[in-house]
This record gives structure tokens, sequence and C-alpha cells, in this order.
């Protein structure tokens, strides 16, 4: 194989969309900005900053409040007229049953979220590499099934799972969210092998790779990012997903946060207090995930917008 | 080559072998639907919360005596899944209907089963209001569910502090009287009435209480029922009489507190908190019994509640007419032929169910007239519970009897529409006329 | 507890495993066939499980969905194309299609403009103020439906005058001396279908700006350096060298964006539920499978989302072709 036509696109893609990283290694390539920012750049986002995280801070200082007053002030007044409960937390732990709701959904999300990476990267290594009739009508047909919403398809999956005698269980779910996660996952991963140089493949052919070796030993890794990054959106789309999973798995020993969380709630919407505490709870994990995964996202996301 | 193949097979077999077993284990399908023969059946409700966990031990306690394994599913969206399960052929064995809407179109559908050969339905006539019978009943008198909570939503809340200097000392015996008061309160410089319609994607319904029991008040039960059943229009100029109604009674400048344009924004849950301030925002407040649980009225007020609060029902046309509108949840039985499930729905209609209910749930109010009044937690509850047992009319809530394209959708968005002033009151049943669905 | 994560450990493992080795004997059966067939059969035989859980939970139920946009709301008999005209010809539902349209134009271009301001001040930060600054706005992405409601009712909420304000911009408004607004009501200039894009904008914005930061970062300075030298001014360069470099992301962000605000269902549901005429497509769909039960609308309405979307996406896809081609 020879490295030499692999390497440098390789490097390109990383070095210049590494946002997470807080080195900088391409500081020399940056517009001669200096040290010190403008103070009025450091205002304006400092600004902006404040409006996207106020109103998440309203809920947070809410989820702190006994509910009589979240009710008849405002939760700014915390800080005119201190009083700080947790109740509300001890009431979602010991009334909802959180912490096996948790592995619930862990055990539905991880799932649901590797498994179609790997089929939706080996769909899109063959719309980016191979030839064959209607390439181009498939993939239309899969980006224009981007925008069905999930709800036409509840009834019939319901029947086929009665039929089949698996609803209820983590594989409805499963199964589920890899159908209706696939044409995202597609496009995106497609989009990006799309801006991986051809003269991999070739050169691979020419050295007597098959495919299939081709795309575990070359495209998968050099794919990580676009994979990384469908994994972000698939992971908060099922962790935060509630219709799909009272339908295919229902309340009961099964049922996932999002599920525990709204059975807080009457009938009346009294109990709505404890969705803030039990909202911000939910909260934490996305946050860790993408917090982790970022870099990837970032690189994934924005292939194509490098030429090199 | 060949081996390789092989083992790869070996993989696949055995990776499908561990999924279908790890899904096993994980149950969940507790055997429901229509063909069940068993003695575990699923039971799927819309309450949640406290409630949920108040009915779900209450009915733990009974079945593990009794010999059957319950499923409990309560959702928030019983309407959605309900609608889905059965369109997926997924029955759970029993179904708590909130609305009887709802019911009547299962029915319809053929997946509901005759109640009652589960229940003594002449323990039931005896003891049950008059009206919630019927309110189980598809078109064709046939009995498809049983009410096994209720509700009442035609009660006036009013703050004992200083109701007095407001000219708030007796109950108002007849709605003449109710509108005299309301004018009496309005001349003090106070705005008489708390309204608000606010629930997020519910919005609107406070409104179609009211206007049901305008309705139900001015012509009586039989004008009220056609109404209800589409036998006369919805736009039928009796309903505009009781829009108009309305505009004076709360909408007029003076009347509601924060004024007309606050009501489609202001929360229902706390719209009537004004009540208990100093010096009160207004006076009265009409709502459901449901609204003296905890994290509606404030805790100090829910606390003391006997002692705060004073409610009585909305007046009839004469002293001597009590109509009271109400509501609750119907139990209807997928499996007809399963046992377990008869004996369920059959306990749920008993006096014993509904008397530990009452003890155990603040907000419970018993559909059957021979539950005990001392196990009623508070004075308030029993107070709501001759209300309703005392009735002259017992009214199901309409917009609950309406079909879904209507009472739970034109119906709501309409009033708040017409209370927000975007469109007139006549429009405003036009449109809701329109949207009924044929057929 | 136990058996639970051990059970989801298992299966994650399994599920992965049997995946690989699916599309390993996939591969094999192609290997058996002679040379010119495998060719032609391999792309669909690696194509196939793709296909088969699209086919299963999206086409299959999207067929029936078309067939059932000609047919009456319990979907037993045919009624041609009367569903598509009651529909066109309410005024309720061409409200909701104007709605649907000032979303799908003001809120991909609104988080563009966000997530391209945001990057290029960010970019002139020092690291790790930068890195902040950008976790915060990317924060709001990690919220569910039920907690952005939740969060934007202590934003929007009215109380009325005598009463102390919940919602913040009241509290502010009455603050200042004012009278509280009702904003989710006020539908003159479309304010509240507005207000409720402010959500979902402000969910999104992070999104595209790390996407568009990480595009910027990649623009070549040479080309930067080039225009300077020109004399070009700051806004010049940003306009005719930044940007065209960065198409293909701002493409990308706003299909991406466009994809979510066709589907957005939940901010509206929630706030809202469509009142005082903020309601869009999704939510009418949601209403008319679910409260209305009319099975023929819904369809009829997710049919026309499909439609519209069709010409954007075949754009798109023929644009790839052409980057490909000059590449």
């Amino acid at each position: 194989m020879s490295s030499g036509t692999v390497a440098t696109p390789i490097q390109l893609q990383s070095d210049t969309a590494s946002v997470g990283s807080n080195t900088k290694a391409r500081g020399g390539k940056k517009p001669d900005v200096g040290g010190k920012s403008p103070l009025w750049v450091r205002i304006v986002v400092g600004l902006l900053c404040a409006l996207w995280i106020i109103p998440t801070l309203g809920l947070a200082v809410t989820s702190f409040r006994p509910a009589d007053q979240a009710n008849s002030s405002g939760w700014w007044t915390i800080f005119t007229s201190p009083s700080v409960t947790l109740q509300n937390y001890s009431d979602v732990f010991s009334r909802a049953n959180m912490g096996e709701a948790f592995v619930n959904s862990v055990a539905i999300t991880v799932p649901a979220t590797i498994i179609p990476i790997l089929i939706a990267a080996f769909a899109a290594y063959v719309f980016t590499f191979m030839q064959f009739k209607g390439r181009d009508f498939l993939m239309v047909m899969i980006v224009a099934l981007l925008v069905v919403p999930t709800q036409v398809a509840l009834v019939p999956l319901l029947k086929l799972y009665g039929d089949l005698g698996i609803s209820g269980t983590f594989l409805a779910i499963w199964l589920a969210h890899i159908g209706f996660g696939m044409p995202l996952a597609i496009y995106l991963i497609r989009n990006y092998m799309a801006t991986l140089p051809k003269e991999i493949i070739e050169s691979a052919k020419i050295d007597g790779a098959s495919h299939f070796q081709t795309f575990w030993r070359l495209i998968i890794p050099m794919s990580t990012p676009a994979l990384a990054s469908f994994a972000i959106f698939q992971f908060l789309w099922v962790w935060n997903d509630l219709l799909a999973a009272l339908i295919f798995v229902g309340p009961g020993s099964n049922q996932p946060l999002t599920i525990a969380l709204v059975s807080l709630l009457g009938n009346q919407g009294q109990g709505w207090q404890l969705l803030t505490a039990g909202g911000l709870f939910t909260m934490l994990v996305p946050i860790l995930v993408f917090l982790s995964l970022q870099r990837y996202f970032v690189r994934g996301l924005t292939a194509g917008s490098v030429k090199g | 080559m060949r081996n390789r193949s092989t083992i790869g097979a070996a993989i696949a077999v055995g990776a499908v072998t561990l999924l279908t077993s790890g899904c096993l284990s994980s149950g969940g399908d507790g055997g429901g639907g229509s063909n069940n023969t068993s003695n575990e059946i699923e039971l799927m409700y819309g309450f949640t919360g406290n409630q949920d966990q108040v009915f779900q031990s209450v009915m733990k306690e009974w079945a593990g005596q009794n010999d059957v394994t319950i499923q409990f599913s309560p959702t928030p969206d019983f309407n959605s899944l309900i609608n889905t399960r059965v369109q997926g052929n997924q029955l759970p064995d029993i179904a708590i209907f909130p609305q009887p809407g709802i019911l009547r179109t299962m029915a319809e559908r053929g997946v509901l089963s005759d109640v009652s050969e589960a229940v003594d339905m002449d323990d039931l006539e005896a003891n049950m209001l008059p009206g919630a019978i019927e309110a189980g009943q598809g078109e064709d008198g046939t009995q498809y569910g049983i009410l096994m909570s209720s509700n009442i939503k035609s009660v006036v809340y009013y703050p004992k502090a200083g109701a007095e200097q407001a000219g708030l000392t007796t109950p108002p015996a007849t709605f003449d009287d109710l509108l005299s008061l309301s004018k009496t309160v309005a001349a003090t410089g106070t705005t008489p009435w708390c309204f608000g319609i606010e629930n997020g994607p519910g919005t609107g319904w406070p409104a179609t209480d009211w206007v049901e029991n305008l309705m139900l008040i001015n012509y009586g039960s039989d004008v009220y029922n056609q109404w209800v059943q589409h036998e006369i229009p919805f736009n039928d100029p009796r309903v505009l009489e009781v829009l108009n109604q309305m505009e004076e009674l709360l909408l007029a400048p003076g009347e509601t507190n924060g004024g007309r344009e606050a009501i489609a924004s202001n929360n229902f849950q706390t719209a009537g908190n004004p009540m208990f301030d100093t010096p009160p925002g207004c006076y009265m407040y009409r709502q459901g019994n449901f609204l003296t649980q905890q994290g509606f009225f404030p805790d100090a007020v829910v606390d003391t509640l006997d002692d705060t609060v004073g409610v009585f029902p909305m007046p009839g046309t004469s002293a001597d007419s009590s109509p009271v509108l109400g509501g609750g949840d119907l139990a209807g039985l997928f499996s007809g032929d399963n046992e377990s499930a008869q004996k369920t729905l059959a306990y749920m209609a008993s006096v014993d169910f509904q008397n530990k209910m009452a003890k155990e749930l603040t907000s419970y109010l018993a559909p059957r007239s021979d539950v005990d009044p001392a196990n009623y937690p508070s004075d308030t509850s029993r107070n709501f519970a001759t209300i309703q047992n005392e009735a002259t009319d017992w009214a199901f809530d309409g917009s609950d009897q309406m079909p879904g394209a209507v009472g739970s959708g034109s119906f709501w968005k309409e009033m708040t529409a017409w209370i927000a002033g975007e469109i007139d009151a006549q429009t405003a049943l036009d449109n809701i006329e329109a949207s009924w669905p044929a057929s | 507890m136990g058996i639970k994560i051990a059970n989801a450990l298992l299966a994650v493992l399994a599920g992965v495993g049997g995946a690989v080795a699916v599309f390993y004997l996939l591969n094999k059966l192609g290997e058996l066939l002679p040379g010119r067939w495998e060719e032609r059969v391999k792309p669909f035989l690696w194509l196939f499980p793709a296909l088969a859980a699209i086919g299963v939970y999206l086409i299959y139920p999207t067929v029936q969905t078309i067939i059932f946009s000609f047919a009456n709301a319990s979907s037993t008999q045919f009624i041609g194309l009367s569903n598509y005209s009651d529909l066109l010809a309410s005024s309720a539902f061409q409200t909701t299609l104007v709605n649907t349209l000032l979303w799908i134009i003001i809120v991909p271009a609104g988080t563009i403009v966000l997530g391209l301001l945001i990057a290029t001040l960010a970019d002139r930060l020092e690291p790790r103020a930068e890195k902040t600054a950008k976790t915060f706005i990317f924060l709001p992405l990690a919220v569910g439906a039920v907690s952005a409601g939740a969060i934007w009712r202590f934003v929007y909420a009215a109380s009325p005058a005598s009463q102390e304000q919940v919602g913040l911009l009241n509290g502010i408004v009455t603050g200042v001396g004012g009278d509280p607004v009702n904003w989710l009501q006020i539908s003159s200039g479309k304010l509240n279908s507005f207000l409720l894009m402010v959500i979902l904008m402000w969910l999104q914005a992070g999104f595209a700006m790390v996407l568009l930061s990480a595009a910027i970062k990649g623009v070549p300075v040479d080309t930067l350096e080039a225009a300077r030298l020109d004399g070009a001014g700051e806004g010049a360069i940003f306009f005719r060298v930044v940007v065209p470099q960065i198409r293909t992301s701002l493409i990308t962000v706003f299909i991406t964006v466009l994809i979510t605000v066709l589907k957005t269902f939940d901010i509206v549901y929630v706030m809202t539920n469509g009142n005082f005429g903020t309601n869009v497509i999704a939510v009418d769909f949601y209403n008319q499978l679910f409260t209305n039960s009319n099975a023929g609308y819904a369809a009829a309405i997710v049919v026309m989302l499909m439609l519209v979307m069709i010409p954007i996406m075949t754009y798109q896809i023929r644009q790839f072709r052409a980057e490909e081609v000059s590449r």
C-alpha cells in the first residue's frame, strides 16, 4: 500500500478541524489577532453566552425551589430571598425509580446507537465507492425519507411486533430506532466518505485489497469523525425519545427515563416541579457524551469544507 | 474459507440466540390482548403521579388475595397510546378511559366487551349516580364501561377570609343570585372572578367546562345531552346565548382578575391563587374538585383547606334545582372472556374499592353514593361528595363525550381564540360546528 | 439490576457481533459468485441490511401513508384527492402552511447567522474562553423536548397584572414599570410564532456554531492574506473569501436544521398546541392522527411534506455529484 497518498489528506483533515483541542496547533495560520481579543468581542460573546445559559439557569434554579414559590414568584427572586430545597430531587428519586429507568435508558440507547452506525457505514461505502444501477435513485429516496415523521410507522410496526411477539422488549425499541435513524446515518456518513480521496481506494485495489478489506482497514478508521457525529445525533435522539418508547416499550420494568419522568406528572399537570429536577438529571448523560465526543463531532460534519 | 464461513454462521446464530434470550428475560409483555386466558392481565390507564401510586397499592392488595397478577400501564398519553395499541392489535385486558368519547369509538370498532356480565348491574343501578351508568353505554345501549372514579366540575371555590366583607355571606341559591353576587363584588372594586385556561397542549379545556356548565344550568340535561350528542347543532342560538352570558359574567372589564386578555395565558392550576392574597385579588374560582390536591393552591392553603377555602355548587336556575357537571374514569373490558379481568373490573366497581380509594386518595370522589362519607379525608371532600350525590341532574362532561376532533380539538381551540379576542363568539361556534366529523 | 446491566452489555456485544457476522457472510456470498456477477451483486448485498431496515421501518409505512392519503378518515374507502383539496382549501391549514414556510426560511437562516456570528467572534478569543463559550452555546442540544418546554415556560409565562410574574420576560417588563405581555398570544406580525422559532434556534445554534467554526478554521490562511494584500476590508474578506470556501458546511447545516424544522413538533405542541395562529405542519399531523383520528388528513399532510422535500434533496445530491466531478 502506498502510504504517501493516504497520509496527506488524513493529516489535513484532522489538522484543520480540531476545534476541541486547546493547543491550537494551527496558531500560526490564524489571522493576526494577537494574544488579546478586542474588548467588544469579549462583551458580545459574553452577552450571547449569558443569553444562551439564562433559560437553562432558570430551570436549574427552579429545580431547587419549593413548588409553592416557583408557582408564585420568578426564579430570579431566589437571589434576593434565598430559599433552597432538595425536596424535588429526593421526590424524583424516591417516586420514579430513576435508577432502574437509568439502566434501561442506557440499555436502550447504546445498542440503538452503535448497530445502525455499522449498517449505515456499509451502505454509505456502497453509495460512495461502488458503481451500480439505481444508485442515485436509491440515495434520493433515502434522503427524502429523512422527513417522514416516525409517527406514520407506529401502527404498522406495532402490528408486526404483535405478530412476532416482541412488543415491550428492548429488541423492539432497538430495531425501531435502527430503522428510524438509518436515513440520517447514511446521509451523514456518505457525505463524509464522499470527501475522502478516491485515490486511496484505487491504490488499495491495485494492491489487491478487496472491498471488504478496504472498508475495514481504510475507510472505517478514516470515517471515525462521521461515525462519531452520527453517534451523538442518534444518542441524543434515542435518549430523549418519549413517543417510540411509550409505544414499543411502554410503562413498566423496562421503561426508560423519559417515561419515568412524565409519569411523575399528574393528570392535571401537578408535580411539574419534579420535571425540573428530573429534566436536569436526564441532561447529564448527553452533556457528558457530547463533551467527550465533541472533537469528532466537529470533524465528521465539516468534511467537504476543506478543499486541499 | 469454508471453515471461516461456518464460524461466521455459528457466530450469527449465536448472536441471534443471545439477542432473543436477552429480550425474553426483560419481560414486559404481560400477555395482554383479547385472547388472553391467563390470570396475568394488563391494566392501562391515563392517570399518573400520586393517583397512580395509590391506585396501584389498592389494586395490588386485592390482586394478591385473589390470585390475579396485574401489570399496570399508566401513561400520560393515554389517548394516543390506546389508539395505536388498538390499531396495532395489541390490546390491554382492561383500560380505564378518561373520556367516554374514546370508549365509544373503541366500542364501535368492536374491540370492547359488554361488561354487564362481569358486574352486578342491579347493585350498580341502585347505588351509582344517576347518569353515571349511561355514561358508559354505547349508542345501542350496551354497557361498555363502568365509572370507577368521578369528579365534579361545577364547584365554586371562595376564600373564607374576607368573603363576608365582599358580600359573600351565603352561597347563592339560584343562578340569578350568583349573577347579582358577582355584581356586588365587582362594585367593591375587586374583580369577583379568577379564571385561567392555559394548560400547555390542553389549553382551552377549562373554558369548555364553563360553557358546558352554563348549558346545563340554563337548559337542563335534556337539551345539554342533545347538544353533546350533536342532535342539535353546536352553534345553536342557545349556545351563543351562553357565550354571551359568559362575556357578561367573566370577560367584561372588571369581572376577572387580570382582565380578558390574561385568561388564555393564565395557567388554570394557579389561576385561583389570588383568592388567598391579602386583600384577595378575586373571590370566586369555578373549577373541578381535583383542584384541592397538593400543588395547585399554595401549600399553606392546602394544609388548612377546611378553614381557608369554602366551596359551593354552581346554582341552578331555581333554588330546588342543582344540576352538577361531572366526569370520571370509565373502566372498559377488552378481554371479555378472561375471568381475572372480569373480577378486576368488578372490584373497581365495588363499594369496597371505592371506600379504600376515598380514604387514601385526597382527590378521589366515588361515583357510588353508598360510599361511607366518613372515609373522605376532609370536610371539603365530604362537601364535594354531598354536592355530587344530591344533584338533581348529573351530566357527564360534554367535551369528553364529543368526538376527539371537537371535544379535545376544535372546542378547546376555538374557545381559546374567542377568549383571547381573536374571533367573536358566533365565528367560534360556527367553526366548531364545521369541524364536527361527518357520519 | 445487575442482571439488567449484564443483559445490556451482552446485547451490545451480540448485536454488534451479529451485525459484523452478517456482513461477513454477505460478503462471502458475493465472493462465491463469478467475477462479473460479484461486482454487480455485491453493492446490493452490502446495502441489504440498511435497505431492509429502511424498507420495514420507513418505506412500507410511507407507501401505506401515501395510499391512506387518498382514503377517508378511517382508511376504509378511497375518496380520491379530497383530503388534499379539503386541507388546501381550509384557512386554518393555509395559516399552518404559511407558518411552516416561515419556519423553513427563518430558522435555518437564523441558526446559520447565529452560528457564524458566534463562531467568528469566539475564534478571536483566547483558547480557554473560546472553549467555554462554545460549551455554553452547545449545551441546549442536550436538552430534551420535555425539558425545553419547561425551560421556556419560565421565559414566556404571563400572569395577570396583579400577580408576581413567573416568566422572565414579563419579570423584566414589569420590573421597568410596564404591564405584563401575553407573549404567546400576540399573533400580529407573527410575533408569537417568531418567539417559538427562537426556542428552536436556541437549541440548534450550537450545532451550527461548532460546524461552521471548524469550517472557518479550515480556510487556508494564504487566501485571506492575498485578499488583505489586495486591500479588502474584513467584511469583504468574510463574504467573498471565507463564505464561498465554507459553502458545503453551510449547506449541510442548512439541510440538517431544515429537517429538524420540518419535524418540529414538541416545541409548538408543548407551548401553544398551535393556538393563537402558531400551528405548523408537524403539530397538525399529530393532532389529525391522534386527536381527530383522521388518518386521511394526517397522511395527506405527510405526503405534502415529502413533496416539498424531494426537490431540495435532489438539488443537494446533484450538488454533491458536481463537487465530486470537480475534485
